[in-house]
């Protein structure tokens, strides 16, 4: 394919010297003396470089473009899906921590009225007892009172007994006859008054 | 049973009024009703005869003060309790004197049921009694 090219290219050069010695061709003929170029032979290579250019451009680079573009798509969706599961994250980690502060806030409650509760039944039962001891107290107190009563009664009525017993047999011993003739003397007037 | 004993007081009664005389039990009269139920006797005499007795024992007893004393009486005592006591009951009533050495000191006079106290030995069971 190139050896066609080139020959195409030296086919065309004396029409390209014929028209380069136009009026201002002298001036690029010289500079292209100068620095040997050849019209021919550039415009091959720019030929022979499109070429391989275009097939660089479809067989290479297009792919491998394709291939960039599909690793950026695919980075870029990755970094998307990073970016939607962090946010996802932080919204569940916060969802997370308000539950935390939600529970510990419920338990301090919890706690707090079990607590109040546990006080106020303790108070309760304080009262109760102290309800309760208060009229053991007192049944006892007054079950130590009516025994103290019932035993001075009964201290009472045995010195009166013994008192009694005491002065009979002090006056069935002690008493003359005279005292008794004169106490029966006063009896019988006594009864006689009746 | 119980019917018995009733008409057996009812006729007792009846017996009695026959043997009081003046208000007093005649002995003539006692002996009259005893020899009647003797020789006509009646339904249950033991019952009879009993609340006969019974009867004529709380008349008797109505005329006679028994005088419990301890030490000496004397009969001019006796004589001023009968009248006492004849005065108060509206019948004669004779004093009758019985030693009773627990009394300690003084009378005490019995009439039938009453009881009239002046002696050492009750006014200690009332002082006893009052504590």
């Amino acid at each position: 394919m190139l050896s066609h090219l080139l020959i195409l290219a030296q086919a065309a050069a004396p029409a390209a010297d014929a028209a380069a010695h136009g009026g201002a061709a002298s001036g690029i003929t010289n500079i292209t003396r100068q620095f040997g170029l050849s019209w021919p032979f550039l415009l091959a290579q720019i030929l022979n470089f499109s070429l391989v250019a275009f097939a660089l451009w479809y067989l290479a680079f297009k792919p491998v473009l394709a291939i960039l573009d599909e690793r950026q798509r695919k980075i870029a969706a990755g970094l998307k899906y990073a970016e939607e599961m962090k946010a996802k994250l932080e919204a569940v980690q916060k969802e997370s921590a308000a539950s935390a502060r939600r529970a510990q806030l419920e338990a301090t409650r919890i706690i707090d009225e079990a607590r109040k509760s546990a006080k106020e039944f303790l108070d309760k039962q304080t009262q109760e007892s102290t309800a309760k001891a208060g009229e053991i107290i007192e049944r006892a107190r007054q079950a130590i009172e009516l025994e103290k009563r019932k035993m001075l009664a009964e201290a009472r009525t045995e010195i009166a007994r013994l008192v009694i017993a005491i002065t009979q047999r002090v006056l069935a011993k002690e008493m003359s006859d005279a005292e008794r003739s004169r106490y029966n003397e006063s009896a019988a007037r006594e009864l006689t008054n009746v | 049973m119980a019917t018995h004993a009733k008409i057996a007081e009812q006729f007792a009664r009846e017996l009695f009024k026959l043997s009081v005389v003046d208000g007093v039990v005649s002995a003539e009269q006692v002996g009259g009703v005893l020899a009647y139920v003797e020789k006509h006797r009646p339904a249950n005499p033991v019952m009879v005869l009993r609340a006969y007795q019974r009867l004529v024992a709380r008349e008797l007893a109505k005329g006679e003060a028994v005088v419990e004393h301890a030490g000496a009486v004397n009969a001019a005592m006796l004589a001023a309790i009968a009248a006492a006591m004849s005065g108060l009951y509206g019948r004669r009533v004779v004093a009758t004197a019985r030693p009773s050495a627990a009394l300690l000191a003084g009378l005490r006079v019995r009439v039938g049921d009453d009881v009239y106290e002046s002696s050492i030995a009750g006014q200690l069971a009332a002082l006893a009694s009052s504590v």
